[in-house]
């Protein structure tokens, strides 16, 4: 067979979303790969212009649909620095839990795609099943499973309700004997190994040449994770490890989040212990009322928001359960920001398609896109 | 590292073009530099300070003038450095950081579709998120939401 | 008239419903009992029969699938249409029959409407072959486990036909990584096929299943049955080796183009080779419709026990492809070949080799002396 371009998207089962890989093969083997985004462009940071800065929370939660609250995470501590607010103590906490109990949701949502993606097909329900339970925990305290608009500038919109930390520990009781089922799934089948290993590989000073983050970067030895080397939120408090792997392919990128999920499990039942102990306000006082929806400030009041609020701009930078996330924005006074710009991981890690794919075959294109664990919603914003 | 540490580090490699190193923060400092030193200083900033990793690039209209920033990470210093350059609000453009860190690729055809920085000399500066053809800069201060727009745009066949 | 077999049900059939039509219509009565009329008739009777249970027990198969698959999911499958979905798939099929036929602009309309048809077809006709139990098909077919194996053959041809004229990439690679597939594991599957032929001495599966009353042929052929069975789930494009329709990488496959009717017709046809894959198995190592012989005869004389146990074995053979397909994920196309060439067809053969030293050293019947192999 001759060469020829096949467009992998952007209806086909491999993308998860709605993207298109162009890819160049020849018979089976891959010569070239383009990536094509936009599909799923909504201009999420053109709309953020024209809206209140807790309007824009809103939009958060569309970015990432799987990783929501870690989003809404990033933003807040963004317009947080550049409005000069500081959350309160236990909202800190609380959002903390959530972008652990996040990070989980999303670990087993990658799982289960991945593993699809091969062509095992129960785990992928095993996923599903267990990531329910997070998503009925997400609901009971902020009322969504998927789109929370729970954090707010200042702190989060409500306190957890009664029994929730008990019923939290519950979930993560569950969710630790899985994590040793999925591992026997994959890591115990001979099949999977040789499909995984040596697959996709993208060495640490190809990762950081290329701007690759996250499981992707530390499956290849790298101890670079955020939450470590530039503690926010109370990160500094809890105790944990970073996840690594030496192997930089397929299978490491597995172990990498396999390990990531069972520290956040390790995490999160600290936080729920320092929750039980340490009651308090969860929303700061005195937050400047146009902060909230739709309220347009004027006269006197709007006088006072240009003198009283001074302009500044904020930087925060996560880790998302895709990798580095960075939010900038900008305040120039009044009630919209002036311009919000965020970085995608899986953004940067997309743009490095080329290098961990061409060489390989067409039937590796799904394991290791997968890996990569690709949300376009959030590449396209 | 501080401010006081990139200026001395930055001094002693030579880096040319530094208009101003000041604090902010979150990050090591801002360091404000003339457009037309980028070629000299983005090799400067990534070796001599050791900062490999670019973490994105971002275009802001100020109106009278254009922004675009860098942020760049550093693996032993644990830290981030800031890059800002004004750009002229005729016709922003400046050389490409994506020869430097090449990670800037898509981050560079972003700024330059959305916000309309013109990079030199990038490889492969198409479109990303707005379909080919695409005649606007939606991130332009001048582009408002909820006018319409013609939408008449060339759908390449491929 | 004794109805012991199938044919003799048929014929009883067709001379009832010419009695009836004479009775109805006197002037008729003369030409209808004439012999040639009462036997077409029978034949088609009898051809409706097998088309119906083979249809029905296809069917069936793909709710036992759904079914067992779900509770490997920890979910519980089809529900709602008839007791436990039983229903289900008879909806799913009258939806696709309701479905518009459509075909792509650039497609080569001769091909992508023969290929399904005809690999329907060419499916279906080997249950003409295949007996489920003593009488189920009239007189003997000395070569009928070859005539079942070359029509089992067939498919790739038509894949690739079809594959080919939907004029898509992803059906073409499909077609391709089908055809590159079934060559390959159709040589081990012969060569474990040849082994049971040496030590049944005949091409008969009725023979085959007789030989097999004092000890299955699983016993001393197991070798074989392994190669074989592996090589059948590759025959029938299951996990691990459903890569000719991978949905990760090629959508659909090489079925990509196809809806309503004509995907009926290639989801129909897959079922109907993987039940006549189960047959075969069933047949060629698991004694067919017998019984071991210290079965209390209860079980095995009630009326239509030898279909009852064959179907049993068939499901429980079907069953453990499903479980393999719950349970691993998909290999490559290289691992896939590799497998094929370099460790099958030299397990086969060794397979082979150990049936002929079987066979020549005369110690077959010593088989029969362990319990669970049948004797």
């Amino acid at each position: 067979m001759s060469e020829m371009w096949i467009n992998m998207g952007p209806q086909h089962p491999m993308t998860h979303g709605l993207w298109n890989l162009r890819v160049r093969i020849d018979g089976e083997r891959i010569l070239d790969v383009d990536p094509e985004m936009g599909y799923l462009h909504r201009g999420i940071e053109k709309i953020s212009e024209d809206r209140h800065y807790n309007e824009v929370i809103t939009l958060m939660d569309r970015t990432c649909y799987v990783a929501g609250i870690a989003w809404e995470h990033l933003y807040v501590q963004a317009a947080e620095k550049a409005l000069g607010i500081a959350p309160t103590e236990r909202s800190d906490w609380i959002r903390m839990m959530s972008e652990e109990f996040q990070r989980l949701a999303s670990h087993i949502m990658w799982y289960a795609a991945f593993v699809q993606d091969l062509g095992l097909m129960s785990p992928f329900l095993y996923g599903m099943r267990d990531r329910d339970l997070i998503l009925d925990l997400f609901q009971s305290y902020t009322g969504g499973r998927l789109t929370y608009e729970y954090m707010r500038v200042g702190g989060v919109r409500n306190d957890v309700p009664e029994g929730f930390t008990h019923r939290a520990r519950e979930v993560l009781d569950w969710l630790e004997p899985r994590f040793v089922e999925y591992d026997r799934l994959c890591m115990g089948s001979d099949i999977f190994r040789r499909r995984c290993d040596d697959l996709g590989v993208l060495k640490a000073n190809d990762c950081v040449r290329l701007g690759v983050t996250g499981p992707m970067l530390r499956s290849a030895g790298s101890k670079r994770d955020l939450r470590k080397d530039r503690p926010y939120s109370r990160y500094s408090q809890v105790e944990f490890d970073v996840a690594t792997a030496d192997s930089a392919d397929v299978t490491g990128r597995y172990l990498v989040r396999m390990e990531e999920m069972r520290q956040s499990v390790r995490i999160l039942r600290q936080v729920l212990d320092w929750l039980d102990s340490h009651p308090g306000p969860v929303l700061a006082d005195h937050l400047p009322r146009w902060l909230g929806a739709p309220y347009a400030p004027i006269g006197r009041e709007a006088y006072l928001l240009k003198r009283n609020y001074p302009k500044g701009v904020g930087l925060s930078a996560i880790e998302e359960p895709h990798g580095e996330a960075c939010a900038y924005v900008v305040n120039e006074g009044g009630e919209h920001p002036y311009r919000v710009k965020f970085r995608s991981p899986v953004f940067a890690n997309l743009s490095a398609a080329h290098h961990y794919l061409v060489g390989y075959h067409v039937a590796d294109i799904p394991p290791i896109m997968g890996s990569v664990d690709v949300c376009v919603g959030e590449v396209d914003r | 590292m501080n401010p006081e540490d990139v200026r001395t580090k930055l001094a002693a490699a030579g880096a040319p073009g530094i208009i101003s190193i000041e604090p902010f923060e979150g990050v090591a400092a801002r360091v404000k530099f003339d457009p037309t030193a980028a070629t000299a200083l983005f090799p400067i900033v990534r070796d001599a300070l050791g900062f490999p990793h670019l973490s994105m690039v971002g275009g802001i209209d100020w109106v009278e003038r254009y922004e675009v920033f860098y942020l760049v990470w550093s693996d032993p210093a644990k830290t981030y450095l800031l890059l800002s350059a004004d750009l002229d609000a005729k016709a922003p453009h400046i050389e490409t950081a994506s020869a430097c860190w090449p990670s800037a690729n898509w981050h560079e055809r972003e700024a330059w579709e959305l916000v309309g920085i013109q990079f030199d000399h990038h490889p492969d500066l198409r479109h990303l998120l707005m379909p080919d053809g695409y005649q606007f800069h939606p991130l332009q201060r001048a582009f408002k939401l909820h006018e319409p727009e013609d939408l008449e745009v060339k759908v390449r066949h491929v | 008239m004794a109805l012991t077999t199938l044919w003799d049900v048929a014929y009883f059939l067709a001379s009832a419903l010419l009695t009836l039509v004479g009775r109805v219509i006197p002037p008729l009565a003369a030409p209808l009992s004439n012999g040639d009329v009462i036997w077409g008739l029978s034949a088609l009777v009898f051809g409706a029969i097998l088309l119906a249970a083979s249809m029905i027990n296809t069917i069936m198969l793909i709710w036992f699938e759904r079914k067992m698959l779900g509770r490997f999911m920890d979910r519980r499958g089809a529900m709602h249409v008839g007791y436990a979905g039983l229903l289900q798939n008879f909806a799913d099929g009258l939806k696709l029959f309701r479905k518009n036929t459509f075909k792509p602009r650039e497609a080569d309309e001769l091909g992508f409407y023969a290929g399904p048809i005809a690999y329907m077809v060419t499916s279906l006709l080997m249950f003409g072959v295949l007996p489920i139990s003593t009488g189920w098909s009239d007189g003997s077919l000395p070569l009928s486990m070859l005539l079942a194996l070359v029509i089992f053959s067939f498919a790739p041809l038509f894949i690739f036909i079809s594959a080919w004229s939907s004029n898509n990439k992803y059906s073409l690679m499909g077609g391709m990584r089908s055809a590159a597939q079934m060559i390959a594991y159709e040589v081990p599957i012969l060569l474990a096929v040849v082994a049971v032929v040496l030590v049944s001495g005949s091409f008969d599966l009725n023979t085959i299943v007789a030989e097999q009353q004092n000890y299955w042929f699983w016993g001393p052929l197991v070798l074989a049955m392994v190669v074989f069975a592996i090589g059948m789930l590759a025959e029938m494009e299951r996990i691990p080796f459903d890569l000719p329709e991978a949905e990760a990488e090629l959508v659909e496959g090489w079925n990509t183009e196809y809806g309503g009717m004509l995907f009926a017709f290639f989801m129909l046809a897959d079922y109907l080779r993987a039940l006549a894959g189960s047959f075969l198995i069933v047949l060629l190592f698991l004694g067919g419709w017998t019984l071991p012989t210290y079965v209390p005869s209860a079980l095995t004389t009630f009326p239509l026990a030898g279909i009852f146990w064959f179907l049993v074995k068939t499901y429980a053979v079907f069953g453990v492809f499903v479980w393999i397909r719950a349970a691993l994920p998909r290999v490559r196309t290289d691992q896939l070949l590799r497998i094929g060439w370099m460790r099958m067809i030299p397990l086969s053969l060794a397979a082979v080799v150990l049936a002929a030293a079987l066979v020549l050293v005369k110690c077959l019947p010593v088989f029969g002396c362990i319990p669970s192999m049948g004797g």
